[in-house]
């Protein structure tokens, strides 16, 4: 942990004080923090970051409403579970790269499948890769189609934790099976469906690879992470210090977030399951 | 009264429990005994709704209960896990199922206080489960079931999770709280003694059938066949060895020590209490006997025994054989 996680960071850090870009021939040089204002008054990196939340906030909530009611499926006994169970995880087994560009293809204007639906449905182009006010929903939904197996997955075990005999108690209570999901499944469940919020929510706001290869960050940097942005600092702008800013206040943004939501969540006591 | 006809279920082609015809009476209770995978809890599943018979019909109190769902059938059932709702307190526990009926809240609140002090739970109300012992969920399941004022009660191995110690002290609060109302109650388990201790009437099942019902007397005294004979009386009987195939059996008890029987060996003692449980080895085979007089192992003593307390069984059909 000290190699892989802690020293990046203590290098960040430092990294984060110092000029080092093209400027002063890639030799870190110290200026008092001057990036840190830099970047309090950097609106593009402002714009990224409420972008990113907007991306994370969107593809969880939809993940998890999605992968709730597909764990719900896969939870009952019907014909071909089994097969339906393995092929609804190849989503998530793809790799990201490979599925954001079958995504570009499917939202190409004006040759993908999208597109040529719209247009036989007599609509105007939809432009889904081009317009800055929609376009992140695209990638949300490129997320949330590679996405929501894991969080089904998690949720599937939480499911299994839950003993049979609790539903047929609640049945010869005199209570409907549709009642069931309120009164039994979605409280036994809040552990896991919380886990899969934190987890997911984490991974979400360091998104990368998905944007990049989907829309590189636009159209007019309306789809572009915080991540990208540091990327783009380092490798296209090759100002390191900046970079380092960049990402380590994302880090520090995402993780205040994710700390205090953790910490409340276990004092409270919903992250443990219950024994019956 | 509780009425099964010719009751059947299959999983597949696979039948795990045919032809049950069994009738419980007002304030009866009545054992479902049987080792485990023998049917027994499909039998209670099938009478709470739970699961669907392929074949006969439940008649409660003289109606049917075909087409009525499980949620609309008055059964009081305690399961083996219990079935607590962990995220529940033991008041909320009770209070869910009478919200759901739609009792009004002043009504609930008396009558689960009612049963709490009746459990002895009074001062765990606003435990969860998790922080209660095995005894106690036990007791909160008792009075869950009780609360439903229900037209049967249905026990699935109520006892199954408890220590020995636990299960003397709840056999009296069972007796008390549901064996001795007016209700029929259906009692499974695989443990023959608390069948033997509970119940007025013991249907033996093995692989899906009835074997055998009667009172436990009945059935210890008179086993309709080698299975029933073997499974009931601890300790087991004894199959005596016989060159002619016969199948005779002579339980521990009504074996004694006698100069003039067989001769045996003593290869092995089980010290109980009150008397002791001796080895035997001899020419009838091995043999268990109930005895209160002091051997030493190793040493040789007669045995025999009064031939009106043989069992004998047909060795092919493995039914009884009577002799008058």
């Amino acid at each position: 942990m000290a190699l892989v996680f802690g020293w990046p960071m203590l290098r960040y850090s430092w990294l984060s004080m110092h000029a080092s870009s093209v400027l002063t021939g890639l030799e870190p040089v110290s200026n008092q923090g001057a990036n840190w204002i830099r970047l309090l008054e950097d609106a593009r990196f402002w714009q990224d970051a409420v972008q990113t939340l907007r991306f994370a906030a969107l593809s969880v909530g939809l993940e998890i409403v999605l992968a709730l009611a597909m764990a719900l499926l896969l939870d009952q006994r019907w014909r071909g579970r089994g097969v339906v169970r393995a092929l609804s995880l190849l989503p998530w087994a793809l790799p990201t790269t490979m599925m954001a560009l079958g995504w570009r293809w499917i939202f190409n204007t004006p040759y993908g499948p999208l597109e040529q639906m719209a247009q036989s449905a007599g609509l105007s182009p939809l432009n889904l890769l081009s317009n800055p006010d929609w376009t992140w929903l695209a990638t949300v939904m490129a997320d949330v189609w590679k996405t929501t197996p894991f969080i089904t997955l998690l949720l599937l075990a939480g499911l299994q934790t839950i003993p049979d005999d609790l539903y047929s108690a609640f049945r010869l209570e005199g209570g409907k099976t549709r009642q069931a999901l309120t009164a039994i499944t979605l409280p036994l469940l809040t552990p896991y469906i919380l886990i899969g919020i934190l987890f997911r929510t984490a991974q979400a706001a360091g998104v990368f690879d998905l944007i990049q290869v989907l829309t590189g960050g636009g159209p007019a940097g309306s789809t572009e992470s915080i991540a990208q942005y540091a990327y783009l600092n380092a490798m296209r702008f090759l100002d390191f210090g900046y970079s380092a800013t960049v990402m380590l206040a994302g880090f520090v943004l995402l993780s205040l977030v994710i700390f205090t939501a953790a910490v409340l969540l276990q004092i409270s006591g919903l992250l443990r399951p219950l024994k019956s | 009264m509780l009425k099964l006809n010719t009751l059947g279920k299959r999983y597949g082609s696979r039948w795990i429990l045919r032809y049950l015809n069994l009738e419980v009476l007002t304030g009866e209770c009545v054992a479902l005994l049987g080792p485990s995978g023998c049917g027994k809890s499909t039998a209670l599943r099938l009478i709470a709704g739970l699961e669907h018979p392929d074949e006969g019909g439940i008649e409660l109190e003289g109606r049917s209960l075909d087409g009525i769902p499980a949620e609309g059938r008055r059964i009081g059932m305690v399961f083996q896990s219990y079935a607590l709702f962990p995220h529940l307190s033991v008041r909320d526990n009770l209070d869910l199922g009478l919200k759901i009926r739609g009792m009004a809240p002043a009504k609930r609140r008396e009558q689960i206080d009612a049963v709490l002090s009746t459990v002895q739970l009074v001062n765990e109300a606003d435990r969860r489960p998790e922080q209660l012992s095995g005894g106690q969920r036990q007791r909160v399941a008792l009075g869950r079931a009780l609360l439903r004022n229900p037209s049967v009660y249905l026990l699935d191995e109520p006892m199954s999770n408890l220590d020995a110690q636990l299960r003397d002290e709840l056999r009296p609060q069972l007796r008390r709280l549901i064996l001795q109302g007016p209700q029929p109650v259906l009692y499974v388990t695989h443990d023959q003694q608390e069948a033997m201790a509970l119940a007025d009437r013991i249907a033996v099942l093995r692989n899906g059938r009835i074997e055998q019902i009667g009172t436990p007397q009945e059935l210890y005294l008179k086993p309709a066949t080698r299975f029933i004979a073997g499974f009931i009386g601890r300790p087991q009987i004894n199959w005596l060895n016989k060159t002619n195939g016969a199948c005779i059996g002579i339980r521990p008890e009504h074996l004694r020590p006698d100069e003039n029987g067989d001769r045996c060996r003593l290869i092995g003692r089980e010290w109980l209490g009150a008397n002791q449980l001796l080895l035997l080895e001899g020419a009838a085979g091995q043999l268990q006997m109930l005895c209160s007089a002091d051997f030493q192992p190793g040493e040789h003593l007669g045995v025999s025994w009064s031939p009106q307390d043989e069992h004998h069984f047909d060795p092919i059909s493995e039914q009884r054989l009577s002799r008058s």
